[in-house]
């Protein structure tokens, strides 16, 4: 097996990796070589898929706007779970962010005098989301991988699928990853490693995220024995297309759309009376469904799916043309309809996972509940749990906190390769990684008989059945489980390709592995929440309970199961209130 | 002497040589001089058509040229198109068969699978492979990400176009009632619809795709560089490439001349050049100066026609030939 040496590797290829792999090269002066690991081609990972904005206050005292209130709406928005220290840590670098991204090339829109405009978000008290179009994410991924191009100590190892994280005694040691192209093992060495690999909404089939978000690097984490947290919290936004679930993006109602019934009534009037369409996605999630339940939805011909309309039949075809020119593309060619005219069936589908891997305030990896992080590991980005978002995350804060982490980690590994030599001990190393390569060949060359995809198939529809906008404590034991009964099989999986070049079975398998073993996690995490908070809500405890629920739930593997804890939530400036909209 | 004054040279001439020709014939011997217009005309004309059907006719070749099909008799039968979720009772769906042309890895050669899959007037081809993939035939390896046109991994060749599978329906691209399947023949072969893009990549990084400054600024000023709306507007529909390698697999240059740097990097030249917030000036523009770079370009307008996201890199090309002709004047 080839060894190859790097001063830090940085896992996933999305706006937080990449911004780390650059804030590393720049912080260390280029002296660092750092390598640049994705399962994909690096410029199409999934925050390629961000639509509306970034958030972050360029304009103090424009509309009364703070960083201050920013915060505000960002704890408020989160239920009152999110760590206040890290909100005002976000608010306070996003602006700064929103400049570097103009600096490296995005293309933001601009009001007549040239200044980066912003526009409304759900759950902001004033506008303070800066775009592109509806191409965000898409127009700071591309900006990202463009200059990366142009630093030389930054190595892009497209395709290359990484399968184990290794450590020992709480340090890291190395990656174990599979070049695609080729179907050769390969153990990566470094003295620091940052996990970017985005989250894992792909465990539900009703989805907006990409078929890469399968949650690899938390997986990786958590198979390490390194503690999750929040993993119940699963955020629902409301406005996916049916059938396919491809999102349409918040925006659209920042822009002034209508969400309606079968009535054609605007009924988000009767949920959220002052946001209307802008009032935190929880809510509107919920709202929707409660709809559909009360008999005011629609059926899809094809599908089958109820859904709800979104409305943009009233807005200037300008404004559509120049601020939401891929709503219009989307609909146009997936659904053969024109928004100016016509309504568009949406539905909530699965889109963000707040919960990911522990880690403290300034990225490190926790290696328990409390006490010490981890030596020369850091995570950032959808798949860390800092936590910023609480309960519920309010839309454009994902980019920032992309952006703001990923600085944040890229230096924290700069300077800690700087201080620390590289780890020696390559026994331990070589020993985990032929492990690692027995599990694999094991599943390229074993007689297992299980269909990876039947189990796919089944997990998903367990958790679009029983871990969905309303829970019940019924359904969630249920879920556990069903889930549970599905980990199990995990064992005897058959991968038909026994190929080794480009084997998208093999991956395929792999990644319902990681996406299994996170389910688990979020139905083990969720029945044990006898509260409903942001966008964990139980049918039969519907009320927030912050006497004994203001707590982040941790969930770890341990001999017999996984263990779950709980640690307080750091409240400093807000207190928890009743939050209405 | 730069490149593009040998190219003013030739187009000078291209122009001028038949012109001087024509009006020697009509001075000399006038009595063929409406002959020779004809003549002319004639061979205009079919340069035009050719133009303008030249590159379908390309890929129809492409297409025909495999005339076995192995059927595989257990991926037969039809099965539910489930890859949008919850379906349940699909209405309106029928039977739709697949030709799939996959290359095999080991043995290195292209050969034909059918496949028959259901399908409604919604269902992209994306989503009726996948759906292959996961009930009938796994070994089929592809890429596929996002499936909303956004992240540009599915490029592929579908019913002789390159194309966007995710972006696809499957009723709008049938003919015959069948769906065909290729994978990109301008990127090297790796397996199934899956090619390698390394040399593609590579082309893109070699033009500097990144915004230059002079002095420091770019990474550690707090104050933005500004641009006015009109400013934006001049690079903008350059910046929509999403790398998906299909402008690159129909262009007939690239595909004739691997080293020509092809329509996906140039068109990101014009894209950083046009930007005003780029300062690295003509140099930027005088890196493409050569035989391989805008000057081999021949406006087939291939790339132009097949760019899922409207970029039209044959344009941008033809201005970074204009600019380049006005860096020459200024001399």
């Amino acid at each position: 097996m080839d060894i190859i040496e790097y001063d830090a590797l940085i896992l996933g290829s999305g706006i937080a990796g990449m911004t780390a792999a650059l804030h590393a090269e720049l912080e260390s002066g280029g002296r660092l070589h750092i390598a640049l690991v994705s399962k994909t081609h690096a410029m199409r990972s999934h925050s390629v898929a961000a639509e509306g904005g970034i958030s972050g206050v360029l304009y103090p005292g424009q509309n009364a706007d703070s960083e201050e209130l920013h915060a505000y709406d960002t704890v408020k928005g989160s239920d009152y779970l999110a760590d206040q220290d890290a909100v005002e840590r976000l608010v306070r670098s996003a602006p700064r962010e929103i400049k570097f991204f103009e600096h490296i090339g995005v293309p933001w829109n601009r009001d007549a005098h040239g200044r980066i405009s912003e526009r409304a978000f759900g759950g902001m008290s004033v506008p303070r989301t800066a775009f592109a179009a509806d191409k965000t994410g898409f127009f700071m991924m591309r900006a990202l991988y463009d200059e990366i191009t142009a630093h030389k100590g930054i190595e892009v190892l497209h395709e290359h699928l990484v399968t184990s994280l290794i450590m020992d005694r709480g340090r890291f040691l190395g990656l174990y990853a599979i070049d695609m192209a080729t179907g050769k093992p390969l153990l990566l060495r470094a003295r620091a490693c940052v996990i970017a690999t985005g989250g894992f909404a792909r465990v539900y089939g009703f989805t907006t995220t990409s078929y890469s978000s399968t949650g690899d690097g938390i997986a990786l984490a958590y198979e390490a024995g390194l503690p999750l947290k929040d993993m119940e919290f699963v955020q629902f936004h409301p406005t996916a297309l049916v059938p396919s679930g491809i999102l349409i993006t918040e925006a659209a109602r920042g822009e002034g759309g209508y969400l309606v019934n079968s009535e054609g009534k605007r009924f988000m009037a009767d949920y959220a009376r002052s946001k209307m369409e802008l009032a935190p996605r929880d809510i509107i999630s919920r709202a929707i469904i409660s709809e559909i339940g009360a008999g005011r939805g629609m059926k899809h011909r094809e599908s089958g799916l109820d859904y709800v309309n979104l409305d943009l039949r009233h807005l200037d075809s300008r404004i559509i043309d120049e601020r939401l020119p891929m709503i219009r593309d989307i609909t146009n060619k997936m659904l053969h309809l024109d928004p100016g005219r016509e309504l568009i069936p949406v539905r909530p589908a699965a889109h963000f996972t707040m919960g990911g891997i522990h880690t403290d305030i300034d990225g490190r990896v926790m290696l328990g509940p409390a006490g010490r992080a981890a030596s020369g590991l850091w995570a950032a980005g959808e798949c860390a749990c800092v936590s910023v978002h609480g309960a519920n995350r309010l839309g454009s804060n994902s980019l920032s906190q992309c952006a703001v982490w990923g600085r944040i980690v890229g230096e924290g590994i700069a300077r800690y390769a700087a201080r620390h030599h590289a780890v020696e001990e390559v026994r331990m190393l070589k020993k985990r990684a032929e492990a690692e390569e027995g599990r694999i060949n094991g599943m390229l060359e074993g007689d297992g008989h299980e269909d990876p995809y039947a189990i796919m198939g089944a997990m998903r529809l367990t958790m679009d059945r029983y871990l969905y906008v309303y829970r019940t404590r019924s359904g969630m034991a249920r879920a556990v489980k069903e889930l549970r009964a599905l980990r199990s099989r995990l064992r005897n999986i058959r991968v038909k390709d026994r190929g080794r070049i480009y084997n998208s079975n093999l991956k395929d398998a792999i990644e319902l592995w990681n996406l299994l073993h996170l389910a688990c996690a979020v139905a083990e995490s969720a029945v044990r929440r006898k509260e409903s908070r942001g966008a964990h809500f139980v049918l039969e405890h519907p009320e927030r309970d912050d006497r004994k629920w203001l707590e982040h739930t941790v969930i770890m593997k341990g001999l017999g199961g996984n263990r779950v804890s709980y640690i307080p939530v750091r409240v400093s400036k807000w207190k928890p209130e009743k939050r209405v909209y | 002497m730069r490149y593009s004054r040998y190219m003013i040279f030739l187009y000078a001439a291209m122009l001028g040589v038949p012109l001087l020709l024509y009006i020697r014939i009509v001075s000399s011997i006038y009595g063929l001089a409406f002959l020779s217009s004809v003549l002319l005309a004639a061979a205009g004309a079919g340069l035009v058509i050719f133009g303008i059907i030249g590159f379908d006719e390309v890929y129809a070749h492409k297409g025909s040229s495999a005339a076995s099909i192995a059927v595989v008799p257990d991926a037969q039968r039809p099965v539910k198109h489930m890859n949008r979720a919850a379906v349940h009772g699909a209405e309106g769906s029928r039977t739709v068969a697949f030709r799939i042309r996959r290359f095999d890895a080991e043995s290195g050669s292209l050969s034909w699978r059918s496949y028959m899959l259901e399908a409604d007037r919604l269902t992209t081809v994306l989503g009726a492979l996948v759906e292959l993939r996961e009930k009938q035939d796994p070994t089929l390896s592809m890429r596929y990400s996002c499936r909303m046109g956004i992240c540009g991994s599915c490029g592929m060749v579908i019913n002789g176009k390159p194309s966007l599978a995710c972006e696809t329906n499957v009723f709008d691209s049938m003919t015959g009632g069948e769906v065909a399947v290729e994978p990109m023949y301008g990127h090297p072969l790796l397996k199934g619809l899956v090619t390698d893009f390394d040399d593609f990549f590579e082309k893109h990084i070699s033009v500097n795709p990144w915004i230059y400054r002079k002095g420091g600024g770019k990474f550690n000023s707090d104050k933005v560089f500004g641009q006015s709306r009109e400013q934006t507007d001049r690079f903008l529909p350059y910046s929509y490439c999403i790398m998906c390698g299909l402008c690159q697999d129909a262009c007939p240059v690239a595909n004739a001349n691997p080293d020509f740097l092809g329509p996906q990097a140039l068109s990101q030249v014009y894209r950083y050049h046009a930007d005003s917030r780029d300062q690295r000036g003509d140099a930027r523009i005088f890196d493409v100066d050569t035989a391989n770079g805008v000057w081999g370009c021949e406006f087939a307008g291939a790339c132009s026609k097949v760019c899922p996201k409207g970029v039209d890199p044959a344009a941008a090309i033809q201005l970074l030939k204009g600019e380049l002709f006005n860096t020459v004047a200024e001399c």
